[in-house]
C-alpha cells in the first residue's frame, strides 16, 4: 500500500514537473518541435498508465473483483481506436485528441461530481491537470504544423459511450459506466502515445506536416495540405 | 470490513416469518387505528402497535367467583340476546348502507419500494363526515398469500379520496403484489355503522411486468440503509436459477427462490465498508451476463460531545463541538449530516456552515442567559445537545497585547500589556511569568484594560523571557493564549572579584607562575565578561608592574618572574566596568617548601576524596585544597577549593574522577599577607585498580643452587593503584614448595609457589636452594589494593651443572698460564729468536771477509755472477708439486715482474761436470740482477712466468736488486776494478726443503754434512745457453 502511495507521489511529481513545463511552453509555444513532442510523448506514455487513475477508482467504488473487474471493458467506439489515429494527418490526430480530450475532461468533472469529498480520489483532479496540460502541448504542436486544434470537429463516436450521470442512474450501472469509461481512457492515451512516437520515428510521415519553421523555409504548403487529404484507411475518419 | 458477520436469512425462513406475522395479523381481532404518517415511518408504527397488541395485560380475563354464578349466566343470556339484535340491525343497516371502499387504485414507488393506495368511500348515509376504520389485506405472488394485515383510522368526508402507502421489506419489482381494502364506521355515535363492509376486490401491482429471455435484473437499486439494519436483495429473471451466481463484493451469496423468476436475499447486520456503496451482484455462468446493484450504507448518527460556547468580544459567540463521525456518503446518496443550533430564549435558528463549530451574533440589548439546542440530522436520525449558559461566565478573553519592557535603573524592570475592551464592568486576572537565569517566577495582576507589573531583582545582563495571560477575574472560564516576549536587563560591573588560583615552579632562578581563575557565575558576572586585566606589581620595585589584558574566556595566563616578591592582581571586565580584584602573592621562596613536606596517601570514596589536614595556628586566614585532574592529553586542569581559616578538612568531590587515577592534593594555607604555603600533600586513588603490568623480570647470578631476579625499571608511580608489593610465582618439577614460599593454583590447574614481597621498593628476589640442573619457571607480578597484575608468561630457567664451575676453575688458569708463556715469548722474543732460530750471519758482514781483504788481497772483491764461469752444476730434480706450489704462490706477482728477464747461463751440453770449463751461471736475484742488468754480454732472454725466488718476501724484485746492487756496488768500490772478474764469491744455502726458495738474509753457516747451494759469478763473456726453466733449482754440492 505504501508502496503505491509512493508510487502514485513520484507519479504526481513526474507530472507535476512536466506541467509546469508545459505551463512555460504555452506561454509563447516557442519550444522547438522535437522537443515538444518528446514532452508529448512523455505525457502520453504516463497517463496511459492505468494505475494513475483508472487502479484508484476501481478500488474506490469497491470494483476489485474478477468479475466486476472482467466487467470494466472498454465500450467498442468510445474512444478512436489506434488504427484510426493512425490513419489521421497529423493537424486531424491532433484535432481530434483536442477534442477526445476535452470530452474526457467533461467525463471526470462528472465523476468528480459523484463524490462526497473530491480528496477522497485526488488522481482524479491530477489527471485533470494532466490532460488540460497535454491538450496545451497540443495546441502549440497544432501551431508548430499550421493550423489549429480547436476548429476541427471531434470524430464522432458510438451513442452511450460516454459517461452519463444523471439523478436517476443506477449507481452500480454508473460505477460500472465509470469505470469503462476510465479504461476507455487509458487506452486512448496509449494509442495516442503510440501515434507521437511514430512522429518521432518515422520522418517520413513528418513530411507531410513540417514544423511550422520549415514552412517558413520554403516548403510547399499547397502540396502538404494536399497530401494530408489522402484518403483515410478504412474510412473510418470522415474528415 | 467484512461480510461474514451478516446474519442472511435464506429466503424460506424470510417467507415463514412473513407468513406467521400475517396471520397473526389476521387472528388479531383488535383494530388499531393507523394514522396517516409518511411511507417511511408506518411500517415502524405499526410494529409499535403490534407489540402493543401482544401485552399479556390486554388479553387478561378477569375471574367470576361462585355465588355470583347465577348473575354470570344471567348476564350472558342479556348478552346474547343483545348481539342477536344487533346482528340482525347489522344485517338491515348492511342492506341500507354500503361503506365499502371504492376506486382503489394502487401505485408503486421504486425509491421507497412502497405500495401506494389510493380510494374512496362514496355512500356516507346522514353525515358530512364519518371516522372510520380502513383494513387493509396484502398479498404477494398470489391473493392468497396474505403478508401483512393491517388497519387504518382517519376521518372520511363524502367523496375524499384517502391515500395510503406500505412499505415493502422485499423489493416490489421481485413479486407481484395484491391489494384490497374493506372499512367500516368507527364512531361510537353510530354503532349501527360499525360493520365491516365487504372486502375490495384485489388490485393486482406488477413493477416489472416484461421479463426478456435472458433478463436478469438486481432490486432494489441505490437503497439507503443505517449501518445495523436489514436489507432484503432479490433478483428476477427468465434464466434458470442454478445457474445465477450473486455476490456481496467478493462473498458468495446463497439466497431463496421466491418463484420461478425471483430469488431473495437477506442481509442482516449490514456494516459500513465504504462511503461509495456496497456491491451486490450476480451473474449467470458462463455467459457475460451480470446485473448488480448498490446499496448504500449510513453510519450511525453520532450526538455531538463536548458542546461549549464562548465570546472573546460580547459580540460573537463561538460554539464548538465534536461532530463525530461523518455520515455522508458518495453519489449523492447522502450529504454529510447538518447541524443546526437553536436559541430557545430568543427562538431563533441557525444552519452551522461547518459540522464543528459555529458562530452565533450576540444582539445589542446584551441578552446574558442563553439556551442553546444543538441539532444535528441526517436521513435517518436527529440527535441534539443542550446547554444553557451565563454570558459572562464564558468569557475567553484574546491574549494580550501591547508588551512592552521599561527599564528602571539596572535591574528593576517595569512590564505592561494591554487586553481588548470586554466592557468595563468585567475585570481580568491576568497571569504573568518571568523565566531567566533559571528561575520561573509568576505573578498574577487584576486589571481591566492595560496591565503593569514591576519585576524586581533580576540579574543585569540576562536575558528574560516573560509571558502574560488572562481570565475572567469573577468567573473563570478559560485562559487566553499566552503572549510571550523577550526582554534583556542592562549589563552591570561584575560584583565579585573571581576566584584565582596558581601554581609556582622554580626553574632558574626565576619563578613560572601560572595563575587559573574561574569564570564568574551569571549572577556576579553582571553581564558578559570581555576580557581579564592581570596587574604584575612587583614588591620590591615598586615603580614595575605589568599589566596583561587576557580575552575571555580564557582561564588563565603564564608569567615568569624573577625571585623577587609580587603581587598579582585579577579583576574582571565587563561593557560596564571591572569587578574588584582578587590578589595572590609570589614570595621569593615561591612558597612551595615540596621538600619539607611528606606525602600521605589517601583512600578515595564513592563520594571522593576526605581531605583533612592540622589546624594551623597564628595567621593563617583561609585554606586552599588544589588538585590536577588530568585529561587525556595529559593537560593538567588545575581545580581547587578555598575554605575558611576554622576548616581542617573537606571533602573534594567531583564528577570527573575516575578509578585507576592518581590524583594528588595540596593543601596550602594562606597567610594574613597573602602568601600561600604548602602545609601537606596527599595523594590517592579514587578507586584503585590492579596493576596495568607486570615487571620485566633479569636473571642475575644464576649458580646451580641459586639465581637472583631484577625488576629495578618497573615503575610503581605509572600504576593504577598503589603497589603494595610484589608475588613470585615459581614452578619447580618436585612439586614441594621452599620454605617462605606457599602452595598455589594458578588457571585452575598448574601448581605453584608463591611468595610475597610487602616492599614495593624491593625489586630483586634471590631464589635460593635450588637444583642443579633443574629447570624453574617464575613470573613476578605487583600488586594493589586492587589485586594482582594481569598474567604474563612464565620464564624458564635452568640451573647449571654442579660441577662446571670445577671446570672453570681448572681451564682459566691454563688459559691464563698460557698466554701469560705467550706474553713473555713475545717480550724476551730476541732471546727465543737468538736461541731457536738465530740470524744466518751475513756474508759481506763476515770478519773472515773482512780478514781475508785485509791479509791476502787487498784488490778482492766479490765475484759478479756473471763472470763467473760454473765448473758443474747439479741439477736437482724438484718435485712436480713444489713447482706447482710456488708457481701458484707467484700468482699475485705483477705483470712487470714477470716481464723482467731472468737470465741463465749454461755451459755447452755434453760436458762433464766434473771438467773444468766455464762456469754455468744460474741466476737468482740476489746475485744475479745486477749482473744481467749490466749487459755487459750477450744473453738469451727466458720469459719466466713463475721465478723461482720466493718472490714473497720482497715487495718488488726491482727494489730489491736495487738495494742489492746498491750493496754490491758499496762492496765493489772498495775493490780494484781489475780484480772484479776473477773473484769468486760463494754463497752457502741451507739445504732445508723448506727454504729452498726462501731469500737468504744471513750468510749461512756450513753445518756438517749438509747440502749446499752454490751460486758464482761467471764472466760475461762464458755464458753461452739459456738454461731451461727447471733449472732455476739447481743447487751445487759442496
Amino acid at each position: 500500500m505504501r508502496a503505491r502511495l509512493t508510487r502514485r507521489t513520484l507519479f504526481s511529481l513526474v507530472l507535476g514537473l512536466l506541467l509546469l513545463s508545459t505551463a512555460a511552453a504555452m506561454r509563447g509555444c516557442v519550444g522547438p518541435y522535437q522537443h515538444l513532442l518528446s514532452q508529448l510523448q512523455r505525457q502520453a506514455h504516463l497517463t496511459e498508465d492505468t494505475s494513475s487513475l483508472l487502479e484508484p477508482y476501481i478500488h474506490l467504488q469497491g470494483l476489485n473483483t474478477p468479475i466486476l473487474r472482467g466487467s470494466c471493458t472498454e465500450h467498442p467506439g468510445a474512444f478512436p481506436s489506434k488504427d484510426a489515429l493512425r490513419g489521421l494527418s497529423k493537424r486531424s490526430f491532433l484535432r481530434t485528441v483536442n477534442a477526445t480530450l476535452d470530452r474526457v475532461l467533461k467525463g471526470l468533472v462528472a465523476l468528480q461530481k459523484q463524490l462526497l469529498e473530491q480528496q477522497d480520489l485526488k488522481e482524479l483532479e491530477t489527471a485533470r491537470q494532466n490532460i488540460q496540460g497535454i491538450r496545451n502541448n497540443i495546441h502549440c504542436m497544432s501551431w508548430l504544423l499550421g493550423g489549429s486544434s480547436e476548429t476541427a470537429e471531434p470524430m464522432q463516436t458510438g451513442p452511450g459511450s460516454w459517461l452519463q450521470l444523471t439523478s436517476t442512474l443506477d449507481v452500480f450501472q454508473a460505477k460500472l459506466e465509470g469505470c469503462r469509461f476510465l479504461r476507455g481512457y487509458h487506452r486512448f492515451m496509449g494509442s495516442v502515445g503510440w501515434v507521437f512516437r511514430e512522429w518521432g520515428e518515422s520522418p517520413s510521415r513528418s513530411r507531410r506536416h513540417s514544423p511550422r519553421r520549415a514552412l517558413h523555409k520554403g516548403v510547399h504548403r499547397t502540396r502538404l495540405f494536399r497530401r494530408g487529404k489522402r484518403p483515410v484507411p478504412r474510412g473510418q475518419l470522415p474528415w | 470490513m467484512s461480510f461474514a458477520h451478516l446474519n442472511i436469512i435464506s429466503g424460506n425462513i424470510l417467507l415463514e416469518e412473513l407468513q406467521s406475522h400475517t396471520q397473526r395479523r389476521i387472528h388479531d381481532d383488535i383494530h388499531f387505528p393507523m394514522p396517516q404518517v409518511p411511507a417511511s415511518q408506518s411500517s415502524l408504527q405499526y410494529v409499535d402497535l403490534v407489540r402493543r397488541s401482544e401485552d399479556p395485560r390486554l388479553g387478561r380475563k378477569a375471574r367470576i367467583p361462585g355465588p355470583m354464578a347465577f348473575f354470570a349466566v344471567f348476564q350472558k343470556t342479556l348478552l346474547l340476546a343483545l348481539l342477536s339484535w344487533r346482528t340482525f340491525w347489522s344485517e338491515v343497516l348492511a342492506e341500507y348502507v354500503s361503506l365499502t371502499p371504492e376506486s382503489l387504485k394502487v401505485s408503486t414507488n421504486s425509491t421507497c419500494q412502497c405500495l401506494q393506495l389510493q380510494w374512496s368511500v362514496h355512500q356516507l348515509p346522514h353525515h358530512q363526515e364519518l371516522k372510520m376504520l380502513f383494513q387493509m389485506e396484502i398479498s404477494r405472488i398470489k391473493p392468497s398469500n396474505v403478508i401483512w394485515v393491517g388497519n387504518y383510522s382517519t376521518t372520511v368526508k363524502r367523496d375524499q379520496v384517502l391515500h395510503w402507502s406500505w412499505e415493502s421489506e422485499l423489493p416490489l419489482e421481485c413479486a407481484t403484489h395484491f391489494v384490497r381494502i374493506q372499512s367500516r364506521a368507527d364512531d361510537a355515535k353510530f354503532p349501527e355503522l360499525s360493520i365491516w363492509s365487504n372486502w375490495s376486490s384485489w388490485e393486482e401491482v406488477h413493477v416489472q411486468r416484461s421479463l426478456g429471455p435472458n433478463t436478469l435484473l438486481v432490486f432494489p437499486k441505490n437503497k439507503l440503509v443505517e449501518e445495523g439494519s436489514s436489507i432484503t436483495i432479490c433478483y428476477i429473471s427468465g434464466i434458470n436459477h442454478n445457474n445465477i451466481t450473486c455476490y456481496l463484493h467478493e462473498k458468495l451469496i446463497h439466497g431463496v427462490q421466491l418463484d420461478s423468476n425471483a430469488s431473495a436475499f437477506k442481509l442482516n447486520n449490514i456494516p459500513f465498508i465504504r462511503k461509495s456503496g456496497t456491491n451486490f451482484f450476480c451473474e449467470v455462468n458462463q455467459t457475460d451476463i451480470k446485473s448488480g446493484t448498490t446499496f448504500f450504507v449510513s453510519k450511525v448518527l453520532e450526538e455531538p460531545k463536548n458542546f461549549s460556547c464562548e465570546t472573546q468580544d460580547f459580540k460573537t459567540l463561538k460554539c464548538t463541538w465534536y461532530p463525530g463521525v461523518d455520515t455522508g456518503l458518495d453519489w449523492n446518496m447522502q450529504p454529510s449530516q447538518s447541524y443546526t443550533l437553536f436559541e430557545s430564549f430568543s427562538g431563533k435558528k441557525q444552519n452551522c456552515k461547518h459540522k464543528n463549530s459555529c458562530n452565533w451574533k450576540i444582539t445589542q440589548d446584551v441578552q446574558e442567559t442563553y439556551n442553546f439546542t444543538l441539532t444535528t440530522a441526517n436521513y435517518f436520525r436527529k440527535r441534539s445537545v443542550n446547554i444553557i449558559f451565563n454570558l459572562t461566565h464564558r468569557v475567553h478573553p484574546m491574549a494580550p497585547h501591547s508588551v512592552r519592557f521599561e527599564s528602571i535603573g539596572a535591574t528593576p524592570v517595569l512590564m505592561s500589556w494591554k487586553v481588548h475592551a470586554l466592557g468595563n464592568y468585567l475585570t481580568l486576572q491576568c497571569q504573568v511569568e518571568l523565566q531567566g537565569d533559571g528561575k520561573v517566577i509568576q505573578h498574577s495582576v487584576d486589571m481591566k484594560v492595560n496591565g503593569k507589573l514591576l519585576f524586581g531583582e533580576l540579574v543585569p545582563g540576562t536575558e528574560y523571557m516573560a509571558r502574560v495571560r488572562c481570565a475572567n477575574a469573577k468567573h473563570f472560564w478559560k485562559w487566553s493564549e499566552w503572549t510571550v516576549e523577550n526582554f534583556t536587563t542592562p549589563e552591570a560591573a561584575p560584583s565579585e572579584a573571581p576566584d584565582v588560583w596558581r601554581t609556582v615552579k622554580s626553574e632558574n632562578r626565576s619563578h613560572i607562575v601560572t595563575l587559573f581563575w574561574k569564570p564568574l557565575s551569571k549572577l556576579h558576572a553582571n553581564g558578559k565578561i570581555l576580557f581579564y586585566n592581570v596587574v604584575v606589581e612587583n614588591l620590591d620595585e615598586p615603580s614595575t608592574s605589568e599589566l596583561h589584558a587576557i580575552p575571555a574566556p580564557a582561564r588563565g595566563i603564564k608569567l615568569t618572574l624573577d625571585q623577587c616578591s609580587y603581587r598579582i592582581h585579577i579583576t574582571a571586565n565587563n561593557s560596564v566596568g571591572t569587578s574588584p580584584a582578587s590578589v595572590i602573592m609570589v614570595p621569593e621562596d615561591s612558597g612551595n617548601r615540596t621538600e619539607e613536606v611528606e606525602e600521605e596517601r589517601i583512600i578515595g570514596k564513592e563520594d571522593g576524596f576526605f581531605i583533612s589536614w592540622k589546624p594551623q595556628s597564628g595567621d593563617v586566614i583561609s585554606y586552599v585544597v588544589d588538585w590536577c585532574e588530568p585529561h587525556q592529553d595529559l593537560f593538567c586542569d588545575l581545580q581547587w577549593k578555598k575554605l575558611g581559616p576554622n576548616t581542617t578538612f573537606s571533602l573534594i568531590s567531583s564528577d570527573t574522577f575516575r578509578p585507576g587515577v592518581r590524583y594528588n592534593f595540596r593543601i596550602y594555607g594562606i597567610s594574613t599577607k597573602k602568601t600561600a604555603y604548602l602545609l601537606e600533600y596527599k595523594t590517592g586513588y579514587s578507586q584503585e585498580l590492579a596493576p596495568l603490568d607486570s615487571p620485566r623480570v633479569a636473571i642475575a647470578n644464576l649458580t646451580s643452587r641459586s639465581f637472583a631476579m631484577t625488576w629495578k625499571d618497573y615503575s610503581t608511580e605509572s600504576q593504577p593503584g598503589f603497589i603494595q608489593g610484589y608475588r613470585v610465582y615459581l614452578k619447580a618439577r618436585a612439586r614441594q614448595c621452599h620454605p617462605g614460599f606457599e602452595n598455589v593454583v594458578l588457571s585452575g590447574v598448574s601448581i605453584y609457589c608463591k611468595y610475597t614481597i610487602d616492599d614495593p621498593k624491593k625489586k630483586t628476589f634471590v631464589v635460593e636452594n635450588l637444583q642443579p640442573e633443574s629447570s624453574y619457571e617464575f613470573f613476578v607480578t605487583s600488586y594493589t589494593g586492587a589485586g594482582e597484575g594481569p598474567n604474563g608468561t612464565f620464564t624458564e630457567v635452568t640451573t647449571p651443572d654442579e660441577h662446571s664451575h670445577m671446570m672453570i676453575l681448572i681451564i682459566l688458569p691454563m688459559i691464563l698460564g698460557v698466554l701469560l708463556i705467550m706474553l713473555s715469548c713475545y717480550w724476551k722474543s730476541d732471546w727465543v729468536k737468538e736461541k731457536c732460530y738465530p740470524d744466518i750471519p751475513d756474508p759481506y758482514k763476515s770478519s773472515i771477509l773482512s780478514l781475508i781483504k785485509s791479509k791476502e788481497n787487498p784488490h778482492l772483491t766479490i765475484m759478479s755472477v756473471k763472470d763467473c764461469i760454473p765448473d758443474a752444476i747439479e741439477v736437482i730434480n724438484k718435485p712436480e708439486g713444489t713447482k706447482t706450489q710456488l708457481l701458484e704462490t707467484r700468482k699475485p706477482v705483477t705483470e712487470n715482474e714477470l716481464t723482467k728477464p731472468i737470465y741463465l747461463y749454461l755451459l755447452p751440453e755434453g760436458k762433464d761436470s766434473s771438467d773444468p770449463g766455464p762456469c754455468i751461471c744460474f741466476e737468482n736475484f740476489t746475485y744475479n740482477q745486477s749482473a744481467s742488468d749490466s749487459g755487459s754480454c750477450g744473453h738469451v732472454s727466458v720469459p719466466l712466468e713463475d721465478p723461482p725466488c720466493q718472490l714473497g718476501l720482497l715487495p718488488s724484485p726491482n727494489n730489491l736488486l736495487k738495494t742489492l746492487e746498491k750493496n754490491y756496488m758499496n762492496s765493489l768500490g772498495e775493490m780494484p776494478a781489475e780484480e772484479t772478474s776473477l773473484s769468486y764469491v760463494s754463497q752457502l744455502a741451507s739445504p732445508i726443503p723448506g727454504d729452498k726458495d726462501s731469500l737468504p738474509t744471513n750468510p749461512p753457516v756450513p753445518a756438517h754434512c749438509s747440502e749446499y747451494k752454490m751460486q758464482m759469478a761467471v764472466p760475461p763473456c762464458l755464458a753461452s745457453l739459456p738454461l731451461n726453466e727447471n733449472s732455476s733449482q739447481s743447487s751445487m754440492t759442496l
